[in-house]
């Protein structure tokens, strides 16, 4: 009997081992917090911090219903501040108008789920760009309703979702999170609740025991959106205002708190409970900050070096398999046993020729390359549509060379982004620490650039400091089994602290000579990187195309676990991965630097989505394992030449957000996958 | 699993707590002549804020005998901000001094800490809750004077390019607001690109590249909007255009070096030098913060302070352009305004000079040292 207590224990731990690390995490950061308070938290401030947390919880518990089914829903962020702004912007003294403008609130963000729903399902498009061009779209329309921040709700209102709901023991907020988890645990027992399950661990398997996998999975966008929705309307209630610029930043912190909730990517295993004590770890970390008086420049340090601890607690095993691995390294050596032998075996080629394929060599090419066109051809399509409309509405006032010029320039720092983040995203990983190390090796270009100083040594020294940091996220993902988001987002925070502490925030010095001669002179009425560009497509091409890492990249990102059992270190892949895009982002830092005479320290921040959205408008999958140079070097010329035309227009940033989003779907609408 | 549990939570405890005691103690008890004041900036990722920062820091420093400044970022997200405001008032600050990411959403923490007794300022943007001060920047005044020297400079007539800031806030609204009302009393000025800058030089030299592909330098006779003055004349000089053309605003000293007369300082070279650029400098104040500063003192000390102070704004044209030797206060007082490209980078915010508080000058803004005197 005693046996099986504890085996019912056991199991009831290992089940929950996500919320339970959740758990120890916030009550780790509460401990520490509370043992370094003079006053400790009062009712008053258990109450404050309830009410600025509850819009966090409440957006990151919708968010972690689409990861569990192995989606990723960038709009989160823009659909809260669209719920705010309709809510604040509208409703007034009547407690119709406040039930009803809620209402509308909530309603919001159920029809952008669903909007994305229809894209993501119906149209099988991949989640992350359909709700990246959610997001642009939304926070084009929220301007639209309200242009500044403003608007005003009643204090009733505020007062319902803020005050006490029993004086001086609960707190509205608390009941609101606590409905949210009631609402989340009725779900998660009804039959959509196992099917989000099934769907997020094995689609195929799930479909397969009659699971209605469509169904469910567009079920899952348009609760999460109601989720986003309700947020806005806590949010409404709370600040008893509308702002549009609210909302957008909560992405990332929303995604944190998904994954201190124990949530794995992977899909299928997780839950909403986790998650809202991720969300309070989140914010209970800036207590922390405040009450150790960290330094402004080392807080995102401290707070990146939290994450990683945090979720080090998932890596327990891979940790043990990493060590065990390198113990038996040591042993073979000792035995002396040659370890490269698999190596060899992995790398040998295929002699037979495949006698399916059609007898003349164009056809065995066409065949050959059926998927990579099939994935290539659409982007190029849409540029020439692009380039097409750009000089119809420009007819007369367009100088072809300057225009072509400007599109290859601008286009270049997407390429080259391009290229590492497509690598980080073939092999299955994404990579978020892009605009950190753009900013870190731009700034480091400029400090270290002292008159007399080698330029060839410079650059060779900042290209390869980025290579060498962008390997230590591939340590932490690849050896450490740490999820890329986080690894990725913890590394941006590290380095973009690392840049304020080296430059005391005021980044000083100019780019060598020949980097702004390379990005702004001319040769033959074309800038020099231009040419540079030609020569990177075809060398990124060849990379990717035909040699030996490519496809040891394509399998890792295809099936890490066929990799390992063909003779492939998948660790050794993922951390080569990480370190080109660490190389290229240093590169494009380069380049900024030398495009705009200086380094900036907000300079890469604008690069993040687009580095994103260029390779899945090339063609790549999120999943891994495929993509083509090609097609990416096509996304990004697509993606500047459509921001080139939108500069060019005379139209509101509302409009132009709204026009920007539908034109990414409608690109990428040719990428369908599965249509077999 | 649960042995393993605990021995994991010893270990993060172990390791959070053994990284924050390297890089500070945990707060001492407060010395009871002191006022506790804290600064909750919403971000330090630009210029701007740095040396925003660093002249806060001054101040707090040439008052050290009665003010223990500490200051927390809490990153672009308002509900962090949010439980920052909370948890100073929780750490018994006297005053907050903010830099609000938005000018409505903290509202309620901010009624909060003033219930509490707390004193609270916002500087540079404003927070609408009225139990706050706001110490700001008069963003019409600025766009209106900036977009009428430009018009003025265009002889009223031509193609003029309109760059806009970070859609969505107030300061943008306002700016773009006050300059169009400017721009459309002539009908012969026409407005054919507005490139969306963000308030960052990197973005708005993207976005007016952008703007420029399907345009000609020749056709474009004045620019105006924040963060790009020097990107269109550089942009300019690398088209070479002859003459460049009329633009407003921006406070770097970059823009301010270019509008000196060609020649005047000997070993400038490349696009950061005087270039004798026909422009209007203006731009919000970094000093702010420092202000906002010196106001809590008083009125914590009980002294009447109004709830909205306004910053200085001093207009630097080519005519009152002038070049500071030590950058000191009583020198920045007589007029100078313009620092050599040695001393900072371009980007660097030069419109430092504000007259209510002297114990800010040039070394307090570039490294957060008060003036000696």
């Amino acid at each position: 009997m005693s046996l099986r207590c504890s085996n019912d224990l056991l199991r009831f731990t290992r089940r929950n081992d996500g919320v339970l690390i959740a758990l120890a995490t916030l009550a780790c950061v509460f401990a520490v917090l509370n043992m370094n308070l003079q006053q400790t938290f009062s009712y008053y401030d258990v109450s404050n911090t309830f009410s600025s947390t509850a819009t966090l919880a409440l957006a990151a518990m919708g968010a972690t219903i689409v990861v569990l089914i192995r989606g990723l829903d960038l709009s989160v962020g823009a659909v809260i501040s669209l719920s705010n702004c309709l809510a604040a912007a509208n409703m007034s003294d009547s407690s119709v108008s406040m039930i009803g403008w809620s209402l509308a609130g909530v309603l919001v963000g159920t029809a952008t789920g669903l909007f994305n729903a229809v894209f993501i399902v119906l149209f099988r498009l991949p989640s992350i760009i359909v709700t990246l061009a959610t997001m642009f779209i939304v926070e084009g329309l929220t301007l639209l309703i309200l242009e500044q921040p403003g608007g005003a709700v009643p204090p009733a209102f505020s007062n319902f979702f803020i005050g006490d709901a029993i004086p001086g023991l609960v707190q509205a907020p608390a009941v609101v999170i606590l409905l949210a988890l009631l609402v989340w645990a009725l779900l998660r027992n009804t039959r959509l609740g196992t099917h989000i399950y099934a769907v997020g661990s094995d689609p195929d398997a799930a479909r397969s025991k009659g699971v209605p996998v469509s169904l469910t999975r567009m079920s899952v966008y348009v609760i999460a959106g109601t989720f986003y929705g309700a947020a806005g309307v806590f949010l409404t209630a709370q600040t008893g205002s509308g702002d549009p610029t609210v909302g957008p930043p909560m992405l990332l912190p929303v995604f944190v708190a998904v994954v201190l909730g124990g949530t794995s990517f992977a899909g299928g295993r997780g839950g909403c409970a986790g998650t809202v004590l991720g969300a309070f770890t989140v914010m209970l970390i800036v207590n922390l900050l405040l009450v150790f008086n960290v330094p402004t420049f080392y807080a995102t340090i401290v707070e990146g070096g939290l994450l990683i601890v945090a979720v080090l607690a998932n890596s327990v095993p891979r940790i043990r398999e990493a060590v065990a691995t390198a113990w038996i390294v040591v042993l073979k050596r000792r035995a002396g046993l040659p370890h490269f032998a698999r190596r060899a075996a992995a790398s040998s080629t295929l002699m037979r020729n495949d006698e399916t394929l059609p007898a003349n060599p164009v056809g065995r090419w066409l065949r050959r390359n059926r998927s990579a066109l099939r994935f290539t051809v659409p982007t190029y399509l849409g540029l020439a549509v692009l380039l097409l409309v750009t000089a119809a509405m420009f007819h007369g006032r367009l100088s072809l060379e300057v225009y072509v010029n400007t599109l290859l320039v601008l286009g270049s720092f997407l390429a080259v982004l391009g290229l590492g983040q497509g690598i980080v995203v073939i092999s299955g990983g994404l990579d978020l620490s892009v605009p950190a190390m753009i900013t870190f090796s731009g700034v480091l270009l400029c400090e270290w650039n002292a008159p007399g100083s080698s330029s060839i040594t410079l650059l060779v020294g900042v290209a390869l400091l980025g290579a060498l940091i962008g390997s230590i996220s591939g340590i932490g993902v690849g050896i450490l089994g740490i999820h890329p988001l986080i690894m990725t987002l913890a590394m941006n925070g590290i380095i973009d602290g690392a840049t304020l502490v080296m430059t005391d925030g005021t980044p000083r010095g100019v780019p060598p000579g020949i980097v702004s001669w390379f990005m702004t002179g001319k040769i033959l009425g074309l800038t020099p990187v231009a040419y540079g560009l030609m020569l990177f497509v075809i060398c990124a091409s060849l990379l990717l195309g035909r040699t030996v890492y490519a496809r040891r990249l394509y399998l890792v990102g295809s099936s890490p676990l066929v990799a390992r059992f063909s003779g492939v270190s998948v660790g050794r892949v993922q951390i080569a991965a990480y370190g080109l895009s660490g190389l290229c982002s240093a590169v494009v830092g380069v380049m900024l630097a030398g495009f705009s005479g200086q380094a900036f320290i907000d300079m890469g921040t604008p690069y993040l989505l687009p580095s994103i959205a260029v390779i899945v408008i090339g063609g790549v999958a999120m999943s891994g394992g495929r993509g083509t140079y090609l097609g990416v070097f096509g996304g990004a010329l697509l993606l500047t030449a459509l921001t080139t035309v939108l500069q060019g227009m005379l139209l509101p940033v509302a409009v132009r957000n709204v026009i920007f989003g539908l034109v990414i779907l409608g690109a990428v609408i040719g990428l369908r996958e599965n249509q077999a | 699993m649960r042995t393993l549990l605990n021995a994991w939570r010893a270990v993060l405890c172990g390791v959070a707590s053994l990284a924050m005691g390297f890089i500070a103690t945990p707060a001492s008890a407060q010395d009871s002549k002191h006022y506790k004041v804290f600064l909750s900036m919403s971000y330090v990722g630009n210029d701007w804020q740095a040396e925003a920062q660093n002249m806060v820091t001054a101040m707090a420093k040439a008052h050290s005998d009665k003010v223990d400044l500490r200051i927390q970022v809490a990153g672009p997200v308002a509900q962090k901000q949010i439980q920052q405001i909370n948890a100073m008032v929780q750490a018994g600050a006297n005053a907050i001094i903010v830099y609000p990411i938005s000018p409505t959403a903290l509202n309620p923490a901010i009624k909060n800490a003033c219930d509490k007794g707390v004193v609270v300022f916002a500087y540079d943007s404003s927070v609408t809750e009225p139990c706050a001060y706001n110490v700001v920047t008069d963003q019409t005044e600025l766009a209106t004077k900036s977009a009428q020297w430009v018009a003025d400079k265009m002889d009223h007539k031509g193609n003029l390019i309109f760059i806009t800031g970070v859609p969505g806030t107030s300061v943008d609204t306002d700016r773009n607001k006050a300059a169009r009302a400017v721009f459309a009393k002539y009908p012969d000025i026409k407005i054919v690109a507005e490139p969306n800058g963000m308030w960052s030089q990197a973005v708005a030299r993207k976005a007016i590249s952008e703007a420029m592909a399907t345009m000609s330098w020749d056709d474009i006779k004045g620019a105006w909007g924040a963060a790009a003055c020097i990107q269109i004349w550089t942009l300019q000089m690398e088209a070479n255009s002859k003459t460049l053309i009329p633009c407003g605003t921006e406070g770097s000293n970059g823009m301010r070096v270019m509008m000196l007369p060609k020649g005047s300082i000997a070993d400038a070279t490349g696009a950061y030098s005087p270039q004798g650029a026909p422009g209007i400098s203006l731009e919000s104040h970094p000093g702010a913060g420092a202000m906002a500063l010196k106001l809590a003192m008083d009125v914590l000390e009980g002294k009447k302070v109004d709830k909205l102070t306004m910053m200085p704004l001093e207009a630097v044209t080519a005519d009152n352009a002038k070049l500071c030797q030590t950058g000191s206060f009583d020198e920045l007082s007589k007029g100078c305004n313009v620092f050599d490209p040695g001393l900072v980078p371009s980007g660097w915010f030069a419109n430092i000079l504000n007259p209510a508080t002297p114990e800010v000058g040039f070394q307090a803004a570039l490294v957060g040292q008060p003036e000696t005197n």
